[in-house]
C-alpha cells in the first residue's frame, strides 16, 4: 500500500518519493505537504464523481517567482504534473482539486503581493493569491475612489484566477479577461515571460496598453495549462461621485416575457445607458437567496414547499414566487455616472420598460427595497463589493452537490427563450429545477445554470450526471457553446468545439510543455 | 426533529468530536484516542436553524462535559465568513482547545473555505442527510 494519498499517472511510488525529496530540498518541510489533512483543501468537490478521481498527491506552496522555475524544474525531472490554484475558490466548476488524481497542486495562496495599485490610471498588479477582498482593503486603508469587479464569491477569490478561468462579474468592467492588461508568466521550461509590453526593459505601459507587438498571446494563458500566471494586471474603475451609482430591480410576473425582457434591454445595453453586466435572475435562483430560519428554527428551502423527490411543478413554482414576492424573471442593473445623467438615464430604462410591459413590470428601486437582503447583495456586486451570499443556493436542495452549466447564447431574445426551454426541459426531465441567471454581456448572454443536488445520495450523483451529460449534447447539437465547465466535463466540452481547436491546442501543448506537467487535463488538454 | 432524536444526535456527534479534537493528534475520526473529559474548552460554531443554544450547550455538557461555549453565526453569509475565521484564530491562540460545528449547507460552505484559507484542517465533516453538516476542526 502506498504511503502517498494519491500518485500521479505512470509515477512510482519510489520516484515521486524522490521528487517530493527534492520539492522539499527546494522548499522545505512545510511547504510540501502530502499527509491526508493538509490535502483536505484539494479534495472537497461538489461534481457528481468520485473524490477518488481528483485525489492530489501532494501541495507546495511557493513563494517567489524563482522558486516556481524550480519547482517545473523537479516537475520536469520527475514527470510529476502540477495542477495551479489560485485561492482555490473555483465553486461548481470542480473547487480545487486537480482534473485527474495524482496531480500535485502547486497553490499559489502564499503568492499574495498587490504590487502596485496605480490610482491616477486605474489598474493594479497582483500575484495570485491576492483576493478581491483584499485589493478593497487596500482601496479603502489608502482612500482609493476605486472599485475592482467581481465574481459573486468575491470576498474569497482572486483576479488572476477568475480572470485566467475567464470568470464574470457585475460592474462594467465585468468581462475580465477583457478588463485585465499584461501577464507574467512561467513556462513549462521555466522560462519567464512578460505579456503585451511588460517585455521592454523598464516598460512604462505593461498594465496601460494590451497589445504590444505581433500576435497577442495573452489568450494562451486563460482555461489553459500552457504556463502559470505569477503576476497579472487589472483595470480599475473610477467610482462615480456621489449620486452617482443607481442599481435598481425590475420583476416580471411570466416565465414567457423573458424575450420581451431580452428585446426591451439590448437596445439599452448597447448604446450604454445601461453599462455594467446586469442580470437577469429566475424565479428559483431569487427565492434561494432567501433561506431563512422560522421561529422554530426550521430553514425555508425548497423542502418546505414540496416533498417530491421531482422538479418543483409549475403551481409550486408560483406559491414560491407568491411567498418570496420575486417575479418569474428579476432584472438587475446600474446607472453609474453624474447625478444629472444617472437621472436622465433612469428616464429612458424606465420608460422603454413601462412602455413595453405597462403595469406587469414591477420597478424597485434602492429607496423601495429598503434592507432587502437579496436586492442589497446585488446591489454590492454591481458596485464591486465583497459578497459570499450566493453560497445560499447550497440550501435550496441541500446535500451539498453543485454543478454549474454555462452555456453562451447570441443576445437575442429568441435564443434566450429557447434556452430556458431546453434546459427547464432537460433538469425537470432528470427531476431537477432550473436554477439560473443570465449575465448580458456586450454581445452575449452567460447563460449560468446551477445543477443542485445531492451529494449523499449516490442515485442522485449519477441522475446529475447525466443530466449535465444531456444538457451539454444537446445544447452543443442546437450550436449552443459552453463557455466554461466543470473538471469532470472538460474532456467533453472540449470535443464540442471541434477537432481543429483540439489540434491545435495539443499541438502548442507539445511544443510548451512536451513532458506534459503542466495541470493535465485543464480544458480537455493532456498529452 | 423530535427533541429526544436531537438529543441523541448531539450525543454521538460531540462525544466523536470532542474526543478527536481534543487529542490534537491530527488524525481522522476514529483513530484518535479520546482525551480526559476535564481538558475540553470547548467552542460550538451553529447556525440558528439547527437548534437553540441552551439545548446546544445541554446536549455538549451531558456528552462531553466539560467547557463549552456555543457561537451562534448572524448576519450574511459574508458575515459568517469572517466570524468564522475570527473564531478560528482565537482558537489557534488557545482561547479554546476543541473547535466543532453544526450549520446548514449554505454557512458551512462559508465556514468550511473560512477555516482552510487560515491553513485549519478538519478532523472530519458529516452530512447529516441534506440540510445539516457537522465537523470538528484541529486547534
Amino acid at each position: 500500500m502506498s504511503s502517498f494519498v494519491a500518485l500521479p499517472k505512470g509515477v512510482s511510488e519510489e520516484t515521486f518519493a524522490r521528487a517530493i525529496r527534492e520539492y522539499r530540498a527546494l522548499l522545505g518541510e512545510g511547504r510540501v505537504r502530502t499527509d491526508p489533512a493538509s490535502l483536505q483543501s484539494y479534495m472537497k468537490i461538489m461534481i457528481p464523481e468520485s473524490e477518488e478521481l481528483h485525489k492530489p498527491s501532494a501541495a507546495i506552496y511557493p513563494n517567489t517567482v524563482q522558486e516556481i522555475q524550480k519547482i517545473v524544474a523537479i516537475a520536469n525531472r520527475y514527470k510529476t504534473p502540477l495542477w495551479t490554484v489560485s485561492t482555490g475558490k473555483n465553486m461548481g466548476y470542480g473547487t480545487a482539486a486537480p482534473a485527474t488524481r495524482g496531480q500535485i497542486v502547486l497553490d499559489l495562496k502564499t503568492m499574495n503581493r498587490i504590487v502596485h495599485v496605480d490610482e491616477e490610471l486605474g489598474y493594479c498588479l497582483v500575484e495570485p493569491g491576492v483576493t478581491y477582498y483584499d485589493l478593497q482593503q487596500h482601496f479603502r486603508k489608502n482612500r482609493m475612489n476605486l472599485w475592482v469587479d467581481v465574481p459573486a464569491p468575491s470576498a474569497m477569490a482572486s483576479p488572476v484566477g477568475n480572470t485566467a478561468d475567464r470568470g464574470v462579474g457585475y460592474t462594467p468592467y465585468g468581462e475580465h479577461f477583457l478588463f485585465s492588461c499584461g501577464m507574467e508568466v512561467v513556462l513549462a521550461n521555466g522560462d519567464v515571460i512578460r505579456t503585451g509590453t511588460g517585455g521592454l526593459q523598464n516598460s512604462t505601459s505593461w498594465q496601460t496598453n494590451k497589445w504590444g507587438n505581433g500576435p497577442y498571446v495573452d489568450g494562451l494563458f486563460t482555461q489553459s495549462n500552457l504556463g502559470i500566471i505569477t503576476k497579472l494586471g487589472v483595470w480599475l474603475m473610477k467610482g462615480p461621485p456621489p449620486g452617482g451609482y443607481f442599481p435598481f430591480l425590475m420583476k416580471f410576473p411570466r416565465v414567457e416575457m423573458l424575450a420581451d425582457i431580452i428585446k426591451t434591454l439590448m437596445p439599452l445595453r448597447m448604446n450604454q445607458v445601461i453599462p455594467n453586466a446586469c442580470i437577469v435572475v429566475n424565479a428559483g435562483w431569487e427565492a434561494a437567496g432567501y433561506f431563512t430560519y422560522d421561529k422554530n428554527g426550521k430553514g425555508t428551502n425548497r423542502d418546505t414547499f414540496y416533498k417530491g423527490k421531482d422538479s418543483l411543478p409549475p403551481k409550486v413554482f408560483q406559491q414560491i414566487m407568491d411567498k418570496y414576492d420575486v417575479g418569474a424573471w428579476n432584472f438587475y442593473a446600474a446607472l453609474y455616472g453624474s447625478p444629472e445623467q444617472v437621472a436622465l438615464n433612469w428616464k429612458y430604462v424606465s420608460g422603454a420598460f413601462k412602455a413595453r410591459f405597462g403595469k406587469e413590470v414591477r420597478i424597485i428601486t434602492e429607496k423601495e427595497a429598503k434592507d432587502d437582503p437579496i436586492f442589497e447583495y446585488r446591489r454590492q456586486l454591481m458596485m464591486g463589493g465583497s459578497t459570499l451570499q450566493e453560497f445560499g443556493l447550497y440550501n435550496w436542495r441541500g446535500g451539498g452537490g453543485s454543478m454549474w452549466f454555462a452555456p453562451v447564447a447570441a443576445a437575442r431574445p429568441s435564443e434566450c427563450d429557447q434556452q430556458m426551454k431546453v434546459a427547464t426541459d432537460i433538469l425537470n426531465k432528470y427531476g431537477f429545477d432550473y436554477v439560473a441567471e443570465f449575465i448580458v454581456g456586450w454581445r452575449d448572454m452567460h447563460h449560468i445554470i446551477d445543477l443542485l443536488y445531492d451529494r449523499t445520495q449516490p442515485e442522485e450523483m449519477k441522475r446529475a450526471y447525466r443530466c449535465f451529460d444531456e444538457l451539454l449534447t444537446v445544447f452543443t447539437k442546437n450550436g449552443y457553446g459552453t463557455y466554461r465547465t466543470n473538471t469532470a466535463f472538460m474532456d467533453q466540452v472540449s470535443r464540442s468545439y471541434g477537432e481543429g481547436m483540439r489540434d491545435i491546442h495539443h499541438k502548442l501543448k507539445r511544443a510548451l510543455d512536451p513532458n506534459n506537467i503542466l495541470a493535465p487535463g485543464k480544458s480537455g488538454i493532456s498529452l | 426533529m423530535t427533541s429526544q432524536n436531537r438529543r441523541s444526535f448531539f450525543k454521538t456527534l460531540f462525544a466523536g468530536a470532542a474526543a478527536v479534537a481534543v487529542s490534537g493528534a491530527g488524525t481522522l475520526a476514529g483513530r484518535a484516542e479520546a482525551a480526559p473529559a476535564s481538558a475540553i474548552d470547548g467552542v460550538c460554531l451553529y447556525a440558528p436553524g439547527v437548534g437553540t443554544a441552551r439545548r446546544f450547550v445541554e446536549a455538549m455538557r451531558e456528552s462531553a462535559p466539560g467547557e463549552w461555549s456555543v457561537q451562534p453565526l448572524s448576519g450574511s453569509l459574508t458575515d459568517c465568513y469572517f466570524q468564522a475565521a475570527l473564531l478560528f484564530e482565537d482558537a489557534r491562540r488557545g482561547k479554546t482547545n476543541t473547535f466543532v460545528g453544526v450549520l446548514d449547507q449554505a454557512s458551512f460552505g462559508v465556514v468550511h473555505e473560512a477555516i482552510l484559507d487560515r491553513g485549519g484542517r478538519f478532523h472530519y465533516v458529516t452530512h447529516e442527510g441534506r440540510d445539516r453538516v457537522t465537523f470538528s476542526v484541529e486547534v
